[in-house]
């Protein structure tokens, strides 16, 4: 149900919320304490409302899920594709027919650790295969209206501050343009380039701090002074729990040196942070170099780009774990289409329909979910879903965050059985 | 907020000074945010003097000097290519920052955001310009007029999937923004309604960025539209739109947010009242603006500090304020990380404003804003020198200039606190004067009090 359900918080999580927060922490600002703060406390001593986040990875492009989670051992795979095809002794074998890109041998350890799953077939009925229409059915969840001006996450994003539950309940992290998914209809989902954007500046020679000058209050302030009030001091919690983090990280656990790398070291941070963020959306592929989108020489492109993909997620996973914090977050990586089974005859594919999504953290089911689409039964030479990726989303905000799966619209969808009872 | 504020008898009667309610720099200033950008100190002090009947009066009649501007400013966006939305966005604060004539570009964003196309959509900076152009034109103007331009520009059929209106596709989409959006308000009109105002739309596409009309593609055949029978066509649609009963109020209750207030819950329907009834006989913006501007309920406290401040009026307002012509081309985009994309609203229903501006990244990026401006290394440089301007007025110390600032700024209306502790940081030591009172600038732009229009 809406905003409620069991706790999914564990000890860890109460410990960690009481070292850094702490009942002194909360009578040090007196009257100005903001609300999710006192809600958040509260929360570590009751277990109260979740603190689960969804971190979402757009593979931007339309990415191979052929050549990610590869059907080696299909005769059909081989013949279909004379250079894209990735030889049976180099993937990282999950069972007799199924394995992973050569370059995604740190997924593979996720896979064996059960941090990782896959749930295979995924797409949508008539699925479109042009890049804007295809973008905007995954980032709005619609596709009866995916000409509608607010994503899934954005719409999500106005529910929770309706609520009036957290302050930022969705961030997009990147520097890439704001994708659609996080436009909202009412609210504004910011953009975060770095932990840092969050931290309150000052000008240089200003006092360390100043007293807080909002704090006396006047019978004639109305809820726009009241809001504006709050606000101000819920950041400037925020900035000093991320000057925290980030002063507290200078031995945590390192990151390769790559685009997607950077950017989920900010979210493990601002998971760290504890700022009650709930979804953190951000890209790979979206830096005008083509990203997954490979008609032509893909291989190399997309070995990097799988490359870029594992690591990162695998630094992530390794980063949250090390704090206790990985219980508490689930990451996905939708795309937009998945390729045509054949290659085109300049080393590429072409746009197709069903592909398999990946998902990673500690509260899911780790393995394969559902079965490998078929490369002979095609749907006009790409492969055919059998999972509803609205079922996935509509899983993860019920189930996972215990928000309201109907901003995912034409459900009820039968949930998909990817998490932890 | 009294009782007689909100009496609809009184409230539209024009504002008179009395002892009670004197003309003061707390009242001349909240006139200039809500029908500009904020004013500097020479505006502040001519407004004292001339009285508020005379200050509005320069608010609403536009001079030679504004035409000119206008002229000159046309001409710089005639430049811009179809491809370089940055280059009109960037042109046009500057417009905002730099005219003779702010409530005419504070109107223009109203209709930007009432008529809220995205370039996104339109994909053609040229067409956008034109749009604004048309806006600006009819701000202050007839909404007939207005309205009628709209419903015909290229810019809107496109941001609207309406580019090719054939007979068998009639864009419902094009017909419901028309509808609910532009004109009625939700809920006012059936799906009958929205299906054969679509079909009048029928014959009108968009060819090489003009708007053309097919006549073998126009449905010909009878439609039922708000209440009227008969082979309607798409003027006869906006016609009807236009004279609506819940068109008047729609526009009312809207404009009442933008110059009033965004508190809620919205206004009483018997103060929408008076102003409704006048304006559905009249259509007359400009009369309709300045019925608002002047009366007892925009100087009360009904009115007062009761919208927050978008991201444009918070940057410009504390550039125009010092007198300062600040770069407006990183500016586009630092609005834009704020949640306020010039030509790329979020919806069709525009910005949703009021506390939706602020949550916890924001409030964080508008300081960091704030201190940009306010100078130093960065993207506008020493354009904005806080302590050179409270000197050109006569503020020679810090301390002195940190309660000019606040004067110019805020009216001196904070809290006693918040003025003690703005102040007692100009009086520390060791530090020079520039960035001391630099310092307590950027403190005054961190008043909550501060992002209230």
């Amino acid at each position: 149900m809406w905003m409620s359900g069991e706790s999914a918080m564990n000890s860890t999580r109460r410990d960690f919320l009481k070292a850094t927060l702490g009942a002194s922490a909360v009578l040090s600002l007196g009257g100005a304490v903001p609300e999710w703060l006192v809600r958040s406390a509260r929360a570590a001593s009751t277990g109260g409302d979740r603190d689960t986040v969804l971190v979402v990875v757009q593979l931007t492009g339309g990415n191979d899920g052929l050549n990610t989670v590869v059907p080696f051992e299909d005769d059909a795979y081989a013949r279909s594709r004379p250079t894209l095809r990735l030889p049976p002794a180099k993937v990282h074998r999950i069972d007799t027919h199924l394995g992973f890109h050569p370059r995604m041998a740190a997924c593979a350890r996720l896979f064996q650790e059960g941090k990782l799953a896959v749930v295979q077939g995924v797409g949508y009925p008539r699925s479109s295969r042009s890049h804007e229409p295809a973008m905007r059915v995954w980032q709005t969840a619609d596709p009866a209206r995916p000409e509608r001006p607010a994503g899934w996450l954005g719409r999500m994003a106005d529910r929770i501050q309706e609520a009036r539950a957290v302050s930022l309940p969705v961030v997009f992290v990147g520097a890439t343009a704001r994708p659609l998914a996080v436009n909202a209809e009412d609210g504004f989902v910011p953009s975060i380039r770095a932990a840092e954007d969050l931290v309150l500046v000052a000008p240089p020679g200003a006092a360390a701090r100043r007293r807080e000058p909002g704090r006396s209050r006047r019978a004639a302030d109305g809820p726009l002074l009241d809001h504006l009030r709050r606000t101000a001091a819920e950041a400037r919690v925020a900035s000093e729990r991320i000057a925290r983090v980030l002063a507290a990280g200078r031995n945590a656990r390192p990151y390769p040196d790559l685009g997607l790398a950077a950017r989920l070291r900010t979210v493990a941070r601002l998971v760290r942070a504890d700022l009650g963020i709930r979804v953190f959306f951000t890209e790979l592929g979206g830096d005008g170099f083509g990203g997954f989108d490979n008609h032509a020489n893909q291989l190399g492109n997309h070995c990097a780009l799988l490359h870029q993909l594992s690591e990162s997620v695998s630094a992530f996973v390794a980063d949250l774990e090390a704090d206790g914090l990985l219980d508490r977050v689930l990451l996905m990586t939708p795309s937009a289409f998945g390729r045509t089974v054949a290659e085109n005859g300049r080393r590429g594919t072409g746009h197709g329909a069903a592909a398999p999504l990946i998902l990673a953290g500690g509260g899911l089911k780790g393995g394969l979910h559902g079965s490998h689409p078929s490369l002979t039964d095609l749907d006009e030479g790409a492969c055919r879903f059998h999972t509803d990726f609205r079922r996935v989303y509509a899983t993860v905000i019920d189930r996972w965050l215990g928000l309201d799966p109907t901003v995912v619209p034409g459900g009820p969808f039968p949930p998909a059985e990817i998490l932890k009872a | 907020v009294t009782f007689r504020d909100l009496d609809p008898a009184r409230a539209w009667e024009p504002y008179e000074p009395g002892p009670d309610r004197p003309w003061d720099l707390v009242r001349a200033g909240h006139l200039f945010r809500r029908a500009g950008f904020g004013a500097d100190w020479g505006e502040l002090e001519r407004a004292l003097r001339q009285g508020p009947q005379r200050t509005l009066d320069r608010l609403l009649r536009p001079t030679e000097d504004a035409r000119a501007f206008d002229r000159t400013h046309d001409g710089y966006e005639a430049a811009v290519g179809a491809g370089d939305a940055e280059a009109l966005r960037a042109w046009w604060l500057r417009r905002m920052l730099t005219t003779p004539r702010p409530l005419q570009e504070k109107m223009t964003l109203f209709w930007h955001g009432h008529f809220a196309v995205s370039n996104a959509r339109v994909k053609d900076a040229r067409l956008m310009r034109a749009l604004v152009a048309t806006l600006r034109a009819h701000a202050l103007g007839s909404f007939r007029t207005l309205l009628e331009a709209v419903a015909e520009d290229p810019a809107v059929a496109l941001g609207l999937g309406a580019g090719v209106g054939r007979k068998a596709r009639p864009n419902e989409e094009f017909a419901r923004v028309l509808l609910e959006v532009f004109t009625l308000g939700p809920e006012a009109c059936t799906e009958q309604d929205v299906r054969d105002c679509a079909r009048a739309f029928t014959g009108w596409s968009v060819f090489r960025g003009r708007r053309r009309y097919y006549a073998r593609e126009h449905d010909g055949g009878r439609k039922t539209i708000l209440g009227r029978t008969g082979a309607l066509a798409a003027a006869d649609a906006v016609r009807l739109a236009l004279e609506h009963p819940a068109t008047a109020r729609h526009i009312v209750r809207r404009l009442y947010r933008w110059l009033i207030s965004e508190a809620d819950p919205p206004a009483d329907e018997a103060l929408i009242a008076p102003l409704s009834a006048s304006f559905a006989r009249d259509h007359d913006i400009g009369k309709l603006v300045e019925r608002m501007l002047r009366s007892n309920l925009f100087f009360s406290a009904a009115a007062y500090r009761q919208r927050i401040k978008s991201p444009v009026e918070f940057a410009l307002g504390i550039a125009r304020s010092a007198e300062a012509v600040v770069p407006t081309t990183p500016l586009g985009g630092h609005l834009a990380a704020l949640g306020q994309d010039l030509l790329h609203p979020p919806t069709v229903r525009g910005w949703s404003g009021g506390r939706h501006w602020i949550n916890g990244a924001t409030w964080a990026g508008r300081s960091r804003l704030a201190l940009a401006l306010l100078g130093g290394p960065g993207p506008y440089g020493e354009k904005l020198d806080a302590a050179a301007l409270a000197g050109r007025h006569g503020h020679a110390t810090p301390a002195e200039a940190g309660r000019f600032l606040l004067d110019l700024y805020l009216q001196g209306d904070v809290t006693p606190q918040a003025r003690a502790a703005l102040l007692q940081g100009l009086e520390r030591s060791g530090r020079d004067a520039k960035t001391s009172v630099r310092a307590c600038a950027h403190g005054l732009a961190a008043l909550p009090e501060f992002h209230l229009a």
